[in-house]
């Protein structure tokens, strides 16, 4: 068997034995904060939550590389964790906003970051097909389906001769919406956790008054949610190898892999986030 | 009511600098084949097409204007807390943010062609002098607008996240928007004129990219000057309409329904984007209709 042939059967399906050595470190992660920082138990559960829903968002977000830069693939013309990540921070920064409202709790804290990166993929979607339409004079066609599971739309017939497809059909524009709002609703998580661990931790660290620290847990929370966005947009990124039209694309059934992986490696940094305020 | 107004204002503004940022931040890649289509520049080489074109694509559009925005932003605002007037500030800082950018440019244009040499692909001394200095300018205005945006949202509109932290956000974000919207044009309808207009580019084709202007030989500054016309423009509007609609429907619409307001009128603009979406796709399947074999169409 030649690597390419073996290549296919490898890269699908989930790995047993991976899959509980990662659960087993989860559960390790789990059991250190309870001992050592039992404050932050429930913020690492949500900073974990956060990143496995990063991991699945990135799964919807329809990216054709280089490839579609030329109208080669169908999705949008740069890298899954790039774009992901842009589509994330958006989001984080809504999420952000609204977390420094006193008055606001979790559920609106969430749903603004969740917005804020729907809001970027819905921008950027409609500008990348009229720059396909109106710039190149091509319509949307996908190579991966017959039909659009939404519409109904029939594909192969307007997809150019020699290509895979190009542009955004109405699925990938809803995936990439979907994405982009998973996304950001997991990394406002992660930064929403961690502030009410630093914001509550800080003050008895430094001997400060709360008001002074919040901009430091302010701080704080965004970097560690900054980082743990790119470090989970990248690992869903590496499952996915490449391009993706959206949850038609039958890569999209690999995303099982990416959560675990990525439940697994926001378990650890995360430990590491809320164990920087334990002495 | 009044403070509502100065929001709306300084909205208004904040999305005039994102619409200028993402528009200089295309032109500037394109000009320097820093976007996802940079890889037919590397492979045209090795198909045998030598070229004059600039490729100084290491890594993406978004981690690359991250670290510059970011730079230019925690400069920036090391300079202000010395006292600094912030306009000062955020240009000083801007003007040694772009000089790193410089010295990327010219390393990434040098090591990427030197690894070419095998297929005879020389390093143009005069292209390096020549593209380098205006890349430098573009991204001047790319990264200017984006940190004094980013000003804005946080010393007028009070948002929580300092300022270099903004710049890694927006900086990103900004790279993310402008590498998505632009690159296509500059890729399908610039690298490959030769092929025809209304199609997608053969797989075939790759590496073929078209090497010669009106006028000799085509250098990246002809590549500018035509993604200029639309690429940027598109990616300018796109960055603009995020930040402005963003900042927007929070500032006018947080202190509606306990906070709800804001998020309802998010996912007013979403459905309102998707119509539009829908609208032009279905405007685009009828009026190019499917795609025909030549003889089919002629007849």
């Amino acid at each position: 068997m030649t690597a390419i042939a073996a290549k296919p059967s490898a890269s699908e399906g989930i790995n047993p034995v991976a899959s509980v050595i990662g659960i087993v470190i989860i559960i390790a992660a789990v059991a250190i904060a309870a001992v050592f920082a039992n404050f932050a138990l429930a913020a690492l559960i949500g900073v974990i939550i956060g990143g496995l829903l990063i991991g699945f968002g990135v799964h919807f977000v329809p990216v054709g590389g280089a490839p579609a830069a030329m109208g080669q693939s169908p999705g949008i013309a740069t890298g899954v964790a790039m774009l992901a990540a842009g589509a994330g921070l958006a989001g984080l920064f809504g999420g952000a906003w609204a977390a420094a409202n006193p008055a606001f709790g979790i559920a609106i804290v969430i749903a603004a970051g969740a917005i804020g990166g729907g809001l970027l993929m819905a921008v950027t979607c409609l500008m990348v097909n009229i720059v396909y339409i109106f710039g190149m004079g091509i319509p949307a066609a996908s190579g991966k389906v017959a039909k659009d599971p939404i519409t109904g739309d029939s594909q192969a017939e307007y997809k150019s001769q020699g290509t895979e497809g190009h542009g955004l059909p109405f699925i990938s524009y809803v995936g990439g919406v979907i994405g982009g709002m998973l996304g950001g609703a997991g990394g406002t998580l992660i930064y929403y956790e961690l502030l009410q661990v630093y914001a509550a931790k800080l003050p008895e660290l430094f001997s400060a008054t709360a008001a002074d620290v919040l901009p430091v847990a302010v701080s704080l929370a965004g970097i560690f949610a900054v980082g743990m966005f790119l470090m989970n947009a990248v690992l869903a990124a590496y499952n996915i190898t490449g391009t993706i039209e959206g949850p038609h694309d039958p890569k999209f059934k690999r995303f099982p892999r990416a959560v675990i992986g990525c439940a697994v490696a926001s378990a650890v940094a995360g430990l590491f986030a809320v164990l920087i305020v334990v002495v | 009511m009044e403070s509502v107004l100065l929001g709306i204002g300084v909205t208004a503004l904040a999305g005039a600098l994102a619409t200028v940022a993402g528009a200089a931040e295309d032109t500037e890649s394109n000009i320097g084949s820093q976007g996802d289509p940079n890889s037919q520049v590397q492979l045209a080489p090795q198909m045998g097409y030598i070229h004059r074109i600039y490729n100084k694509a290491v890594s993406g559009e978004p981690p690359a204007y991250g670290l510059w925005v970011t730079i230019s932003a925690g400069v920036a605002w090391a300079f202000m807390i010395t006292g600094m007037n912030p306009v000062l500030a955020i240009v000083i800082a801007s003007a040694l943010a772009v000089f790193v950018q410089g010295v990327y440019a010219t390393t990434a244009y040098l090591g990427r062609t030197a690894s070419l040499s095998k297929f005879e692909q020389p390093v143009y001394i005069d292209v390096i002098k020549s593209v380098t200095t205006v890349t430098m300018a573009h991204a001047f205005v790319a990264i200017f607008t984006t940190v004094a945006m980013c000003y804005l949202l946080v010393a007028a509109l009070g948002h929580p996240f300092p300022l270099p932290l903004l710049g890694i956000v927006w900086g990103i974000a900004l790279g993310a928007a402008g590498s998505a919207t632009g690159n296509p044009f500059y890729g399908k309808e610039r690298q490959y004129q030769t092929q025809n207009f209304g199609a997608g580019v053969p797989i075939s084709a790759s590496g073929n990219i078209v090497r010669y202007a009106e006028a000799g030989q085509r250098s990246s500054l002809d590549n500018g000057w035509f993604t200029a016309k639309l690429g940027g423009p598109a990616s300018g509007v796109c960055f603009g309409l995020i930040v402005f609609l963003e900042l927007w429907r929070t500032v006018l619409f947080e202190s509606v329904a306990g906070g709800w307001g804001a998020i309802i009128a998010g996912v007013v603009i979403i459905l309102i984007f998707m119509i539009i979406d829908r609208y032009i796709e279905v405007w685009a399947r009828k009026n190019y209709g499917p795609y025909v074999k030549a003889e089919e169409a002629s007849a």
